[in-house]
């Protein structure tokens, strides 16, 4: 089973079939960019919580922690019902942009939560040594993306890798719609639900194949991170 | 410059106690004191890092140099201009100074060297030239000769010699030659309660 399948993601591949390749490159495209959002923003406001005094400050990260661990269907429902509620209007209901917000909504979380862990596990020296050399709360900002960036880089793999793989989400709120929605894994899931084991599991042989590929390449701009 | 009475900090289960006394300017104080009595706490809390009881004045600028250099994934040079380029001091101005501290401590040729991969002896010269490019009124250095050479000992010492007469070094030490050296002024600390 295992040998045929990774016969027929050969196949697949060598098949040179448009919408194989063009639900390749939806997932690689929505997960990318979903993940270079979530990346900026959450970078910027993981630092900040972690360095900032506020009121709020272990409630936020109680909050930020559990929706790292939302269930993506669980989210997909929340876009899903504000994109058909308040947000009717702007028409993303079953849409590529759709899905990017749920996936940019999925990984914002997880960057988040580990910028707070790993930064305020090595901030606490660097602030006080910034501190005492005169830096600002912008320069400390700055400083400490620069120092902590191999943790940033972790998180924002992580958050790839958790935009690349899921599934849910981007079902609920992309609706699975041939050669349009549809990416990876919900071909997977389709044709796990139509019987069609190989092609599901040849997808997923092609799904981990991208991932591997992608993850050494960025390691490579790591230097030793899987050292 | 610093003035302290009635000063009393809380570290978990222990209180310590600090008699009153004022650190003069353009004088080196050493601060001694046993292990554990509450000598970089003291530092700590003239950096600003620690919570105090009691009454602190200090109407001056300070500079605290931590007894593990804390270094910046950057060159040396890179390290220590970071202050005068977050201060927005002009560079340049400063440069021959760089040169002159660091062919004192003999870390010249280290200057365009990853910091992070220096010695622990040449990252506390570096760190100690961070703290001082700036014209700090006040440098707390805490134990600045623990990855030192006795070489590098010496070359510390003739910096610290000729800087006091511009700044205010405070320093905590075990290292007895090199605090007999320096010291125009001792302080004492060791009083200290076991909270229950």
């Amino acid at each position: 089973m295992i040998l045929e399948s990774i016969i027929e993601a050969f196949k697949l591949l060598i098949s040179f079939d448009p919408e194989i390749y063009s639900i390749i490159f939806l997932s690689l495209a929505i997960s990318i960019l979903a993940t270079l959002t979530a990346a900026v923003i959450g970078t910027f406001l993981g630092i900040l919580i972690s360095i900032s005094d506020f009121k709020l400050k272990r409630f936020t990260k109680k909050i930020v922690f559990t929706l790292m661990g939302i269930p993506p269907v669980v989210l997909g429902l929340v876009v899903l019902l504000l994109i058909t509620g308040p947000f009717d209007g702007m028409n993303l209901l079953f849409t590529k942009s759709a899905m990017y917000i749920a996936q940019t909504l999925l990984v914002l979380p997880i960057i988040i939560g580990n910028i707070i862990i790993t930064s305020e596990k090595t901030q606490k020296q660097i602030l006080e040594t910034a501190t005492t050399l005169g830096a600002s709360k912008i320069d400390k900002i700055f400083l400490l993306i620069i120092e902590t960036k191999p943790f940033i880089f972790m998180s924002i793999i992580l958050g790839f890798s958790r935009a690349l793989s899921e599934v849910g989400a981007v079902m609920l709120v992309g609706g699975n719609i041939k050669g349009d929605t549809r990416v990876m894994t919900t071909y997977i899931a389709l044709n796990n639900s139509m019987g069609e084991y190989s092609m599901s599991i040849a997808m997923g042989f092609i799904l981990l194949s991208i991932a591997f590929l992608l993850h050494t390449l960025l390691a490579r701009f790591r230097g030793d991170f899987y050292d | 410059m610093i003035e302290i009475r009635d000063l009393k900090v809380k570290m978990k289960s222990l209180e310590f106690i600090f008699e009153d006394f004022r650190f003069e300017k353009n004088k080196v104080t050493v601060i001694s004191g046993r292990n554990g009595a509450g000598k970089t706490t003291l530092l700590r809390v003239f950096a600003s890092f620690l919570d105090y009881e009691g009454s602190l004045k200090i109407n001056a600028n300070v500079t605290y140099n931590s007894q593990e250099p804390v270094i910046f994934n950057r060159t040396a040079y890179c390290n220590i201009v970071y202050p005068l380029k977050v201060r927005k001091l002009d560079i340049s101005l400063y440069h021959d100074k760089i040169i002159e501290y660091a062919k004192l401590l003999d870390i010249e040729h280290l200057l365009e060297n990853n910091a992070l991969k220096l010695s622990s002896g040449e990252k506390m010269k570096v760190s100690i030239i961070r703290s001082i490019i700036f014209n700090p009124d006040i440098v707390l250095l805490d134990e600045p000769t623990t990855h030192l050479d006795l070489e590098s000992i010496n070359e510390l010492t003739q910096l610290i010699k000729k800087l006091k007469s511009k700044i205010t070094f405070i320093i905590v030490s075990h290292n007895k030659s090199f605090v007999d050296d320096l010291k125009d002024v001792e302080y004492k600390v060791g009083g200290k309660n076991v909270l229950s």
